[in-house]
């Protein structure tokens, strides 16, 4: 056997393994899936998700959690939409919603970081004012006409890479280069592996995290121009449950809840694995009650099938002699900023 | 084997006359020392108001909301207070619990779930305190009264319209509301017996609940759209699915005549059947149920009234009379230009 599939880690990729596969049973369930409109189509209506699915992955490795992202995903959108009435400015609008997320955001970071209260309950606070202001903002009526505004979340450029999916490509690059090439990458690991250890080891913590909420903000602000571009509607009252949705993701993805371990690809495949399935489960006409069954299902069997996996390779590597070169020992997450990077990092 | 000593015999005699006492006692339901009388009801310079409604985040609900509050000012008697149920029965039968606790002279609500709010809607009644059920009727409830759009009405006003207009064996797909919801299923009930009982030959060829949203009523027809070349009409038990559905092949050129049917005729419905891109729509008219509402919780508070149950109408919104629906709407200020 060749030595470089010997040394294959299946539990590595598993989560592209389980990608594939769902990938190559709904081609074999629907001719139309592997229509290249319907591609596109499935990337199209994951993008919203999988772009706040990356703000939240950035908060879970930090050892945080953002439940506001629906709300203030709506607030962001709407402010977006009504400044665009407003103004006409397309650039203008889109710098609103950025505003308005950043905004949000950094009073979650500020609660959060400087003044030490958990993420959790700042963040539930966050969602309720967020909506509450949407609601306030709108009085509960939906915001129509919105003109070219609509480029964003329907448009196609050169006539055939649908605008949101192109907002994709170019913010999961970003992500990826910020938590694998930057030094802040690495510490945002690093704190949410062990937050003392890497405060002993230099890292200037609440820096961290206050530059992930920023980075959140800036993702969920975007999302919500997007949403509300790609239904041709300010609505106040949109995504309810996507906090959820957005956490799903990543934690499909092999994202650890404990903090410090994640990576970008794997969130994608997590959003993809989902939309593939919501997908192709329309494309024969299954229901939607049979539909959450199923969604719930593979959810629970995909996470599991990853931990499994891991176990597996963490007793193996742990049993095989490190001296022979065959494995090593996995370090302890957090046990030091490098360290704990090296260990918890999937891209 | 248990050895019975004289504080485990004690401790058992203890809970069984615990437990008769409890037996012999009524147990019923409600909030502590609010039992109502049959005494005439007091007249007061200015009564107290609660309007409890479904949820604020609902478009529909919030609209009801604000003609509620702009109907009330014409009734200097009348103090308005507008509660928030978040589309939670939780939140619903304890926003209702308190307004009996509160003792408001009236309470109207709009039930987020009938059959759970029943209970409590009772309670009110129970309190001898005025009970409107609006948006929708609650059923069932001695003593309360009601003002609603009927939603079977609303649905078999545009099932009728589409007869006609939806062409031979065609194909059409149907958006439902959330499972169990009244409307939803009443609306969908009356385009069975109204269109499709009528029309054996048109074909459902996908049909799933999109929770009133535009949203997911856009990515289900993205997917219908691609799964089946031909798409005649869509059928949506509201206007949000409608226009959501319409939004997903907008720019699809093979589905450029598809005919859509909602209900609720909402500005943005409202607009769509104006530029012909809707086909038609049901109007619930918001400011109607309030203008009825307030009248009729003024009426049963100052005795010209005992009991009212009424209905408003369901109008067929097309593209010969929509100028007349959006001019309505830009005097409530809900289309801006």
């Amino acid at each position: 056997m060749p030595a470089r599939l010997k040394t294959f880690d299946a539990g590595r990729y598993s989560i592209f393994i389980i990608l594939v596969v769902v990938f190559a049973a709904a081609s074999l369930l629907s001719e139309n899936f592997l229509n290249p409109d319907n591609l596109f189509n499935v990337v199209r209506q994951v993008a919203v998700i999988t772009i706040l699915a990356y703000g939240a992955m950035t908060l879970i490795i930090g050892g945080m959690i953002d439940l506001s992202a629906g709300a203030v995903m709506a607030f962001a959108g709407v402010a977006s939409v009504m400044l665009y009435k407003s103004s006409g400015s397309l650039l203008l609008a889109v710098l609103m919603g950025v505003a308005v997320g950043v905004a949000c955001n950094l009073v979650n970071a500020f609660l959060v970081a400087t003044l030490r209260t958990p993420a959790f309950i700042v963040t539930l606070g966050m969602m309720l004012m967020a909506r509450g202001a949407v609601l306030e903002l709108t009085q509960g009526q939906n915001v129509l006409q919105l003109g070219d505004f609509i480029l964003i979340g329907q448009g196609n450029l050169n006539g055939w890479l649908p605008i949101p999916v192109l907002i994709l490509v170019v913010v999961t690059a970003f992500i990826w280069y910020l938590m694998n090439q930057t030094r802040y990458g690495r510490a945002v690991y690093a704190v949410g592996g062990n937050e003392e250890a890497a405060r002993a080891a230099g890292i200037a913590v609440e820096r961290v995290k206050y530059k992930a909420f920023l980075v959140n903000g800036v993702l969920v602000g975007l999302a919500g121009v997007i949403f509300m571009a790609r239904v041709n509607a300010g609505l106040p009252n949109a995504g309810i449950g996507y906090e959820l949705q957005a956490i799903t993701a990543p934690i499909i993805g092999g994202t650890s809840f404990s903090g410090g371990v994640g990576g970008v690809f794997g969130t994608l495949a997590g959003a993809l694995i989902v939309g593939i399935l919501g997908n192709i489960m329309n494309l024969i006409g299954i229901g939607s009650y049979v539909q959450q069954i199923v969604m719930g299902l593979i959810i629970v069997v995909a996470v599991a099938y990853d931990v499994f996996s891991k176990r597996g390779k963490a007793k193996t590597t742990i049993l095989k002699n490190p001296a022979k070169g065959e494995g090593t020992t996995p370090p302890a997450a957090g046990q030091g900023a490098e360290p704990a990077v090296g260990a918890g990092r999937r891209a | 084997m248990t050895t019975f000593t004289r504080r485990r015999f004690i401790a058992l005699g203890a809970t069984g006359a615990g437990a008769l006492t409890l037996a012999a006692c009524s147990v019923s339901t409600g909030t502590p020392g609010t039992a109502g009388s049959e005494a005439p009801r007091e007249q007061k310079d200015s009564y107290r108001v609660a309007y409890i409604a479904r949820a604020q985040a609902d478009s529909f609900a919030a609209w009801l909301a604000n003609e509620m509050q702009a109907e009330a000012a014409n009734y200097p008697k009348l103090k308005l207070e507008v509660f928030d149920g978040q589309a939670d029965d939780e939140v619903e039968n304890k926003l209702i619990e308190n307004a009996v606790a509160n003792r408001f002279d009236a309470v109207i609500i709009q039930a987020n779930n009938g059959e759970a709010q029943k209970p409590y809607i009772q309670q009110v009644v129970d309190a001898n305190i005025v009970t409107i059920t609006t948006n929708p009727r609650v059923e069932g409830i001695n003593g309360a009264n009601s003002i609603d759009a009927n939603p079977y009405d609303q649905g078999a006003v545009v099932a009728k319209a589409a007869l006609e207009q939806v062409p031979q064996d065609a194909s059409v797909v149907v958006l439902k509301g959330p499972a169990g919801n009244f409307h939803s299923t009443q609306r969908r009930e009356a385009w069975e017996k109204e269109f499709f009982a009528q029309r054996p030959d048109v074909k459902i060829v996908a049909e799933d609940i999109a929770n009133w949203n535009k949203d997911e009523a856009l990515t289900l027809m993205e997917d219908w759209s691609l799964a089946n070349a031909k798409i005649d009409a869509i059928v949506s038990m509201n206007d949000n699915m409608a226009s959501g559905a319409l939004e997903a092949v907008k720019s699809k050129s093979a589905f450029r005549d598809i005919l859509a049917y909602g209900v609720d005729g909402t500005p943005e419905a409202t607009l769509l059947v104006q530029s012909g891109t809707m086909t038609a729509t049901s109007l619930q008219n918001a400011q109607e149920l309030a203008k009825l509402n307030m009248k009729a919780v003024n009426d049963l508070l100052t005795g010209v009234v005992t009991e009212v149950n009424d209905n408003i109408g369901n109008p067929l919104i097309t593209e010969k009379n929509a100028d007349e629906y959006v001019e309505l709407y830009r005097k409530a200020g809900l289309i801006k230009s």
